[in-house]
């Protein structure tokens, strides 16, 4: 069934990779399942210990241990080739990197609890890869994929939004004499710098530490190699990286006060924590790595870790802790430390469901796209869409390319010049709105950001009328503008309808609008479509003047959005405007608008300002609705007459003379079909049927009506010259089949067969 | 009159379904369910487009507008789409910018309103420029997710494959994910009270809206744009090779294929041909090629050096009518076999060294590629060659043309087919068109 439906070529004869059945397995899943429940209990009781140990002290150990247990197994000195001293100095970099990574997590560790670290930091190195590859890949394979990252990105969403974790509160108390040395404080400053509280910080930190584990996972790789084999070399890396921390711990141990009493206790812990943690799960991995597939290895392991965590979490009651605080300090209450919330628990369901789909082997065969069919009646396919799509630009190339064109021409010169200066205006608002934290402001600067779409939309539009013709795009792009003008006409009557229906609730009830803050902004907002102005006023006669669009009671904003999209618009017909009269009276016609528009939002203001009336505002607003509205009326219309083909208002009366002069050419019978229209600004194209007499040349007739459609303005042009002997072939073509069907049917019934008659 | 009926029947229940719900809109200041009354205010949109395509069907073409109306129901589906995406960009502003606080108030009731009425008018009335656009516009991403998951649900339950498989309706898709994710708020504000889930389904809906709408938007906007659908290029492209191996063509340059409506397709080419080809002829054999395909169809057929006068002489004489005299003398159907074209081509330029244009060196080599039934087969001269000439053509004209056209879409997988049984019975009277050809070529 599965196969029946989907497309992909490769799988449908099972030629993939082979599975082998769970039953064969099921000693190593076992093992597996059973290495990470103690990995969780392992991670739990380190959080505990962690509260009394330092986390330089804490890493040293475990690693210091590990070493000890690994030499005696692993034997890397005297196993083995010798290691050179080039590699000496890559095992002290490993080291120091490995070093760097746990106490990143390990610090993460402090600071979200146990269950969150297990959740965000022990994911498998192939899912996050996936992960990696749907997020910054175009190939990320198929759907499935995408939701797996979709889910694996709400899972780390609802850690950092809805998990309200109680112990936060407790946290950020914490004064910053707590920190016990300074790297945690550096670590602290920073986070604190980022301006997020503690347990949301340790998510982030864990989420980068978790990619960075990955990249140096798969970077070692090739040492592992060189070294002679994984486990020498994580023995090894085990042994330099406590060497590499000695010195630190020394200096630690000599200038801090151990917070510990008996260390004789937390032999037994520390013991467990190395076995469960380091060493066991190692082992585990490794077979499990080299008796099964690592996708389905990563599949059990999760799944087996998230839930043994869950169930932790709920039952765990700190033994340990209970144990430190009472040799140490009086208890407080337990029940604060990183309970289970709902936010945690929906996370940890997307975890688990985002790493199994992320795990499962991608099923999805290379998509062929069928061409025919082979003689003997198999399909065909081809795989080429791949390779062809890998062939495209860069980014950076292709931004630098279509700046250089924009830059060309004049007019979208202008308009991006204008785009910039809006940008730049609307970011200087947004970074003064947040610096006062003037919610005006920031609102009017979100709607000078979305004004400039419909700007952006004409610049693009502008420039991919410069493409050049493709298959799919015969005529070249030059249509594309008047598309983009009728998409910016429907967002101008979207606006307007929006500006008229809250006007009309403000009607109703009028806000009291604060006008503090008007006057700054409005003049700065004059300047810029001042200069707008200047610059379009050559090009196209109407520039903007937005002295509207500063108003942060935000009842205007309807006609800053009219002039900035009318400034795509006007340019997205530039080259109708100098086409086309009637485009002009209504370019000229928004003018008007704008700058009755910008009158009454100046004299609402002054109203507003010098005698309170409230109701002043939403009137003006009403106002400018009906305007932007009754202006774009004309351009809409005019935008779809030239989409639904219409011959060319403007050519009318020359294509009816340059007819009835096709008419009167000798030899010319009649003419049909004629069918004129506007392709885009510069191109008017047309097709016509013409029956000319036997006796004359075809040439000279098409050379005469194409010279008389041109000086009509029709530059792309079809003439069919047909003659009478046209006709007859085409009935000979087109009715011979049916005749001669009718015919043979005849003949068969009279068994007769008469020779090939009757076809003409 | 019934159809007109219904529509304006369910025009009017979605103004009252679309004024009540925006009512409890802004009594629960909620944009998660503005967000989903937009899609009753798109199904009112669609109803309009119902009404357009069904005036259009009943006006002819005007002098003005001289493709007709049906570009109107392509407009209109464009026009719809993109407001839709237009609103839903307006959500995602206001979001930007004031996030308010959502009550539960009329919120489930308005969902389940909203989705009775969309569903209801989905069903009963018959959308027939949506229902095509839906069917030919390439899959959204919620389809895509959706299909993928319904195709491993099918795995365990088979029976389902019907409803949900090969791919969902993408309107009815869309009203349920949005029903499903109001609901969703509507738990989590009641249990939990997170009003930022509002916030968050908003945003989901308008996405879901921005995905449906878009291929949509994108589909009839090429048609707008008057551009080739890259559906028919493989089909035209096999056409425009067949033409350009016909006797006397040259090249085609200048072609535009571009659809008037949903489906029907124009287009206009320049074909150039040899200087003594016969104009009439080549253009009736490239109409009958295109026109199946084509229906609104301009051919200019134009030659080089026009005003020059043929080279004259009896030389010229004997070998002009290497193509085209001969083919009309021997009648239609053995011309449009596409094999023998080239046949002649390549006996007439054997024969014809004076041809003052020269044959064009990139033209393709004759189209069936399986079993070319002209170069297996070995001329054979029969010394009586007047009694064979007529034989083959009753056979040749029943072959001819016996791909049924069947519609647009599926027709590049009705057309190997077709070919393959053409190229089979050329196998078997390839020989006979090639010995009268070459009898004809023999006797002056």
């Amino acid at each position: 069934m599965d196969e029946k439906y989907s497309s992909n070529v490769l799988s449908g004869g099972k030629l993939g990779m082979v599975e082998v059945p769970d039953s064969r397995l099921t000693r190593y899943i076992v093992l597996l399942v059973i290495s990470k429940v103690l990995k969780a209990l392992g991670i739990f009781e380190s959080y505990d210990i962690l509260k009394a140990v330092h986390i330089v002290q804490f890493i040293f150990i475990l690693k210091l241990g590990s070493a000890v247990i690994l030499l005696f197994f692993q034997k890397p000195f005297s196993s083995g080739k010798v290691i050179s001293k080039r590699q000496w100095i890559k095992l002290i970099k490993h080291a120091v990197f490995s070093c760097i990574i746990s106490l990143l997590g390990f610090f993460g560790l402090t600071l979200c609890g146990p269950l969150r670290t297990l959740l965000l930091f022990e994911h498998s190195d192939v899912v996050v890869i996936a992960l990696l590859g749907v997020l910054f890949t175009s190939s990320g394979g198929g759907p499935s994929k995408t939701r797996g990252a979709a889910f694996f990105i709400i899972a780390v969403i609802c850690l950092l939004l809805f998990d309200n974790d109680d112990l936060m509160a407790k946290m950020a108390e914490h004064p910053e004499g707590h920190h016990d040395s300074a790297l945690t404080h550096f670590l602290y400053t920073a986070i604190a710098f980022l301006g997020v509280a503690d347990h949301k910080g340790g998510v982030v930190l864990l989420v980068a530490s978790l990619c960075l584990k990955v990249g140096f996972h798969t970077a070692s790789r090739k040492l592992s190699v060189e070294i002679g084999g994984a486990k020498r070399l994580y023995a090894l890396d085990n042994l330099v990286s406590s060497l590499v921390l000695l010195p630190w711990v020394v200096v630690l141990s000599v200038t801090t006060e151990s917070k510990v009493d008996s260390w004789s206790s937390l032999i037994l812990p520390f013991g467990m924590i190395i076995f469960s943690v380091m060493i066991l799960e190692f082992y585990v991995e490794a077979i499990c790595n080299t008796k099964m597939e690592t996708l389905r290895c990563a599949r059990y392991g999760t799944i087996a870790l998230f839930l043994s965590a869950l169930l932790l979490a709920n039952f765990w009651t700190h033994p340990l802790t209970d144990q430190l605080r009472s040799m140490s300090k009086p208890p407080q209450q337990v029940s604060t430390e990183h309970v289970l919330s709902g936010g945690v628990l929906v996370s940890a369901i997307f975890f688990i469901m985002s790493s199994s789909i992320l795990s499962s082997p991608s099923k999805k065969g290379q998509k062929g796209t069928l061409v025919g069919y082979s003689p003997e009646g198999t399909p065909l396919y081809n795989f080429m869409g791949d390779a062809l799509q890998h062939t495209s630009q860069s980014l950076p190339r292709f931004i630098k390319d279509s700046l250089k064109q924009i830059l060309e021409e004049y007019d979208s010169r202008q308009i991006f010049y204008f785009l910039c200066l809006n940008l730049a205006f609307t970011f200087v608002e947004l970074f003064y709105g947040v610096w006062t934290n003037s919610l005006g402001l920031i609102s009017d600067g979100f709607h000078m950001l979305f004004d400039c779409s419909a700007l952006v939309l004409g610049l693009f539009a502008a420039l991919m009328t410069r493409w050049k013709a493709t298959r799919i795009f015969s005529y070249g792009y030059g249509r594309v503008e008047i598309l983009s003008g009728f998409i910016n006409g429907l967002f101008l009557m979207v606006i307007a309808f929006f500006v008229f229906v809250e006007s009309v609730t403000r009607l109703l009830d009028p806000p009291n609008i604060d006008t503090d803050m008007l006057t700054p902004v409005s003049v700065g907002g004059l300047l810029v479509n001042l200069v707008g102005i200047c610059a379009f006023s050559h090009a196209h006669s109407h520039g903007s003047k937005s002295c509207s669009s500063n108003d942060h009671g935000h009842s205007h904003h309807g006609h800053s959005h009219s002039e900035h999209s009318h400034g795509g618009h006007g340019h997205s017909h530039g080259g109708m405007l100098r086409a086309t009269p009637r485009n002009k009276a209504s370019v000229f016609l928004h003018v008007l608008a704008d700058t009755l528009g910008s009158v009454g939002v100046i004299i609402s203001t002054i109203l507003i300002q010098q005698f309170g009336w409230l109701i002043a505002d939403p009137i003006c607003s009403l106002f400018i609705a009906t305007l932007i509205f009754l202006s774009v009326i004309p351009l809409l219309k005019d935008a779809c007459e030239v989409l639904l083909l219409r011959t060319p208002p403007e050519h009318e009366k020359d294509l009816n003379s340059a007819l009835e002069k096709i008419e009167k050419i000798e030899g010319v019978l009649s003419y049909r079909d004629p069918h004129f229209w506007r392709h885009s600004a510069s191109v008017i194209a047309g097709t016509i049927h013409l029956q000319i007499m036997s006796d004359v040349v075809e040439q000279r007739i098409i050379q005469q009506v194409t010279a008389i459609l041109k000086d009509a303005g029709v530059n792309n042009l079809s003439v069919q010259v047909e003659k009478e002997a046209y006709f007859q072939h085409m009935s000979g073509l087109s009715t011979g089949f049916h005749e001669v069907l009718a015919m043979t049917q005849q003949m068969e019934s009279m068994k007769y067969l008469k020779d090939g008659t009757c076809i003409m | 009159p019934h159809e007109l009926h219904m529509i304006l029947l369910f025009g009017s229940l979605n103004l009252l379904c679309t004024g009540c719900l925006l009512m409890w809109c802004s009594s629960t200041n909620s944009m998660a369910l503005t967000a989903y009354t937009y899609l009753t205010i798109f199904d009112l949109f669609s109803l309009i487009t119902c009404l357009i395509s069904s005036w259009v069907t009943m006006k002819k073409p005007s002098q003005l507008y001289s493709f007709g109306f049906e570009r109107l129901e392509v407009l209109a589906v464009f026009a719809s789409t993109v407001l839709v995406q237009l609103g839903a960009l307006f959500i995602l502003k206001e979001r930007c910018v004031y996030p308010p606080t959502a009550h539960i108030g009329r919120l489930l009731v308005g969902t389940f309103v909203a989705l009775f009425f969309n569903l209801l008018t989905l069903l009963s009335v018959r959308n027939k420029p949506f229902a095509y656009v839906s069917e030919a516009a390439s899959s959204s991403w919620l389809q895509e997710h959706v299909a993928d998951l319904s195709r491993s649900l099918c795995g365990i339950i088979p029976g389902l494959s019907s409803v949900l498989l090969p791919r969902m309706n993408p309107f009815v898709l869309i009203n349920m994910a949005g029903a499903l994710s109001l609901c969703i708020t509507y738990m989590l504000i009641e249990i939990n009270n997170y009003n930022a889930v509002d916030t968050a389904s908003a945003v989901a809906i308008a996405l879901m809206t921005f995905g449906t709408m878009y291929p949509m938007s994108v589909y009839s906007g090429k048609v707008l744009l008057q551009t080739t659908p890259s559906h028919i290029i493989g089909q035209l492209d096999k056409l425009l090779r067949e033409v350009s191996t016909l006797d006397g063509v040259l090249e085609v340059r200048n072609e535009h294929f571009w659809t008037v409506g949903f489906g029907s397709l124009a287009g206009s080419a320049h074909v150039r041909i040899r200087r003594d080809a016969n104009e009439q002829l080549v253009l009736a054999h490239v109409t009958n090629r295109l026109l199946p395909l084509v229906s609104t169809l301009t051919v200019q057929i134009f030659k080089d050096d026009w005003t020059r006068p043929l080279l004259t002489g009896t030389l010229t004489a004997s070998s002009s009518p290497s193509g085209a005299a001969l083919t009309s003398a021997e009648g239609y159907p053995a011309v449009s076999s596409s094999s023998v074209p080239p046949l002649m081509m390549s006996l007439g330029r054997e024969l014809d060294p004076l041809t003052s244009t020269p044959y064009k060196p990139s033209s393709p080599p004759p189209e069936f590629s399986f079993d070319t039934p002209g170069r297996n087969v070995q001329p054979v001269v029969l010394p009586n060659p007047g009694h064979n000439t007529h034989r083959p053509y009753g056979g040749l004209g029943l072959t001819y043309g016996a791909s049924p056209y069947t519609g647009m879409l599926n027709q590049g997988l009705a057309r190997p087919s077709s070919s393959l049984g053409l190229g089979i019975y050329l196998k078997i009277c390839g020989t006979f068109s090639r010995r009268c050809s070459i009898s004809r070529m023999t006797t002056p």
